[in-house]
């Protein structure tokens, strides 16, 4: 009687302990994590690549170095069980947070109680609007403006054409104010004319092609350049331009660093890729954590500075910068070890680009 | 299956009777009409389609101020629609089978990654890139994977008796779900050289159209078909004593129809090679440049040819092979046609194998287009898919659909999605005007034909 209760509790406990889906290794002892620096973290959804692949190990390496101890969960796309997590990480022990939004809004609760509770919160790449959150992230007006910066210096007249990301996500307006304060002043001048601009579903790459057909028709091939939002969707307009023999004669932007859209920057068919490490971005999470858990204001982290939200909060914020990468500067993701030579070069001519020789 | 009769049965109660002075009214009106269309043995669903079509194009090419009839832009037109055409005959047979294939949009995207994979990562890394014959062993091995995972949703809907609904369902998750296990969210490309001229893109001076003299050919051995198709079955209505269309009647049909082949031919030749294609294909040819400036037609591209191909061997299919048939009787009475000694698990099993082989050629068509392959491949694709099934005439309480119908009704709903890009209205205003449409197009065509039949 007295073994099967043991064997019941003993299998109750490994149920237990694989709900909690501790991605971190190791199982998460309250009583050895008081005197380390324990950080918890988050995912919305670690089954996304990027996460697992990028984020994770430099967010672990940065807390190691730090003497500090590293928990996380997964709340597989759903708010309500991010919610939980957000407690269970706290009730193992949690000095500090990162927390990967899946929904900015519906967390709010949670974080606000455990910034009550004396754990401070990092919102991780997504906004969370709390005045108490450390927002650490990619500066997305920046990634827009950087996109159109390059093709506007390759042409700085003449009729542009936007290609957007999903109308519902805040992301595709923060890049297009981006691209606004570049050539703003120039359409204003007449010198530029956007004879073609639209958001597209999904970010959806043939959508976009298909938008990029009818741009081409609709001004009989008289389009001079492209403000593609991503890298995906610069894969349909340069598609779209192949077809009319314009690939290479007309500049268009990306972002994301996609091993496709690399090679095409390589090939000279699209003029930059704005490169986003989420090494950095892990990095500078996991530092920051290490550094909240001595002292809890977000405002006294290295690097930090005020930011508005559009919900106008103001919160302390790392904006880190993207790489732009174009022909001069393909060495970047090489060194970096992003991509491999073999796939950014494939089908370059020898001699041509200096990072493929 | 045949869960969705009931519903049709039941729109015929309410608002009938302050309608049926109007109705008796309209038949009495059309009653020469129809009675022509009888003779002429056609569908008035069918004629209705044509004409909204051309209503469609119309009122777009006034509004875009010309840009929308332009040669240029039907011919773009031709090469969006045929991933979604090609796929859209396969789905009429399904339906008509009182079935459904929600997975065919996530076939696609899985479909389209192997056959991004096997000519971009597995042939290069194990034989080299640039074989000559890298792009037919990748079509042969997506068809044939295509008509594997197809057959098999198909046999565990026809043998283990699982609603179709729910099947596809669970493959609609299962291929998508394939698709980020084995790319992990990345972008596969280029594809070989070859095989993007199945999509009807330009590489270099290679343009992947026919050209002129052969898509005048294509049009004139497709005519000849028709016609030859057209003497056969009059003579075997004639053996069986069935019924015969009077000959002025068949004479204007065969007139028609091949005027569309032909004047499709003629679009495509309409259009030129863009100027800088043009250029270079002009001296790598030896073609000396007219004063005029060059004028090289670029004929019916790939994608159309690959749609042509596919439509004629699927009606074939349908109206002439026992296979086509058997669907037809299992979608009008399935214990009938079970009673009669047909074998109705392996005729169902097929029409899915064949859904998945069509969504194979869709996949190589879209992929070779993108010159890429995405993870969101072919997202929403089952219901473009099912929406021009469905517009073209299929009904689901089963039995009733055509091949050319399907064809027609994808080539509306692309006119729409094109035409409003054309005309820079948004994404969201432009999914609410194609919904419209499709619930206006099966509704009024359910109402006209209550009234006129």
């Amino acid at each position: 009687m007295s073994r099967h209760v043991a064997v019941l509790a003993a299998a109750i406990t490994l149920v237990v302990s694989a709900c909690g889906g501790t991605s971190g290794g190791g199982a998460a002892g309250t009583s050895a994590a008081a005197a380390a620096c324990t950080v918890g973290v988050s995912w919305n959804n670690y089954q996304e690549e990027r996460w697992a692949k990028w984020d994770e190990p430099a967010i672990k390496a940065a807390i190691a170095a730090g003497g500090g101890k590293y928990v996380s969960n997964d709340a597989k796309s759903s708010a309500e069980t991010q919610a939980s997590n957000v407690d269970n990480l706290i009730s193992q022990g949690a000095k500090a947070l990162i927390i990967l939004a899946q929904d900015g809004t519906a967390i709010k609760p949670a974080v606000a109680k455990a910034i009550q509770n004396g754990v401070p919160v990092i919102a991780y790449d997504r906004l969370i609007e709390d005045p108490k959150a450390l927002y650490i992230t990619f500066d997305n007006v920046l990634v827009g403006k950087l996109e159109a910066e390059a093709v506007f210096k390759a042409k700085p007249t003449g009729n542009y054409v936007i290609i957007k990301g999903n109308k519902a996500d805040a992301n595709a307006d923060f890049l297009r104010s981006g691209m606004e304060q570049v050539i703003g002043a120039a359409v204003k001048s007449g010198a530029i004319k956007i004879v073609g601009e639209t958001y597209t579903d999904n970010w959806d790459p043939p959508k976009a092609q298909t938008e990029m057909e009818q741009f081409l028709t609709a001004n009989q091939n008289k389009v001079d350049a492209v403000l593609s939002e991503n890298d995906g969707m610069a894969g349909g307009v340069i598609a779209a331009l192949t077809a009319q023999g314009l690939a290479g004669k007309v500049p268009v932007s990306g972002q994301d660093g996609d091993k496709a859209a690399l090679n095409r920057v390589a090939l000279g068919t699209q003029t930059v890729d704005v490169w986003k490490d989420a090494r950095m971005l892990g990095k500078s999470a996991g530092e920051a954590a290490i550094q909240l858990c001595k002292n809890s204001d977000p405002s006294k982290v290295t690097g930090t500075a005020k930011f508005t939200t559009p919900g106008g909060n103001s919160l302390s914020s790392i904006l880190l910068t993207p790489n732009p990468i174009t022909q001069a500067n393909l060495k970047d993701v090489l060194d970096a070890g992003w991509v491999t030579k073999a796939d950014v070069c494939q089908g370059v001519a020898a001699g041509k680009v200096a990072a493929c020789n | 299956m045949g869960a969705s009769v009931p519903s049709e049965a039941g729109a015929e109660g309410g608002p009938a009777r302050s309608e049926r002075s109007f109705g008796a009214t309209l038949s009495s009106a059309l009653a020469p009409v129809t009675g022509l269309l009888r003779s002429l043995e056609i569908d008035t669903r069918m004629l209705g389609m044509v004409a909204a079509l051309a209503i469609i194009w119309i009122s777009f090419n006034i509004v875009s101020g010309g840009t929308f009839l332009s040669a240029r832009n039907l011919w773009n037109l031709s090469v969006q629609s045929a991933s979604i055409a090609i796929m859209a005959t396969g789905m009429v047979l399904v339906i008509v089978s009182r079935n459904i294939d929600l997975s065919v949009g996530s076939m696609l995207g899985f479909l389209g990654y192997t056959m991004a994979m096997v000519q971009a990562v597995w042939i290069p890394q194990s034989l080299g890139l640039g074989q000559p014959y890298t792009w037919i062993v990748t079509l042969v091995i997506g068809i044939a994977l295509g008509a594997a995972i197809g057959g098999l949703q198909g046999f565990i809907v026809a043998y283990g008796g699982v609603p179709s609904f729910i099947v596809t369902l669970g493959g609609l998750l299962i291929w998508r779900g394939f698709i980020f296990r084995y790319a992990q969210g990345q972008t596969i490309a280029p594809v070989d050289t070859t095989f993007q001229m199945l999509g009807g893109g330009t590489v270099g001076t290679r343009v992947g159209a026919l050209g002129e003299l052969p898509s005048w050919t294509l049009g004139v051995v497709m005519c000849v078909a028709i016609v030859f198709l057209q003497i056969t079955s009059r003579r075997r209505r004639r053996r069986y004593g069935f019924p015969v269309r009077p000959m002025w009647a068949e004479v204007l049909v065969g007139a028609v129809t091949c005027g569309i082949v032909l004047g499709t031919v003629w679009v495509a030749n309409s259009y030129p090679l863009p100027p800088n294609v043009a250029e270079a294909y002009a001296q790598e040819h030896g073609i000396p440049t007219p004063p005029g400036g060059l004028f090289i037609p670029t004929g019916v591209a790939f994608p159309v040819v690959i749609m042509l191909v596919v439509t004629l061997v699927v009606t074939f299919l349908a109206t002439r092979r026992r296979f086509g048939r058997y669907v037809y009787a299992i979608g009008g009475n399935p214990d009938a046609a079970a009673l009669a000694g047909i074998n109705v698990r392996r005729t169902l099993m097929l029409t899915f194998a064949l859904m998945g082989s069509l969504a194979a050629i869709s996949a190589a068509v879209q992929t070779a287009r993108l010159n890429a392959a995405v993870t969101s491949l072919g997202t929403q694709n089952e219901l473009d898919v099912i929406s021009a099934a469905v517009i073209g005439g299929t009904s689901f309480a089963g039995g009733i659909g055509t091949v050319p119908g399907a064809i027609l009704g994808a080539v509306v709903m692309q006119s729409l999605r094109s035409g409003m890009v054309l005309l820079l209205v948004d994404s969201p205003t432009q999914d609410i005007v194609v919904g419209i449409v499709l619930v206006a197009a099966v509704g009024l065509d359910a109402v006209v034909r209550r009234r006129v039949s």
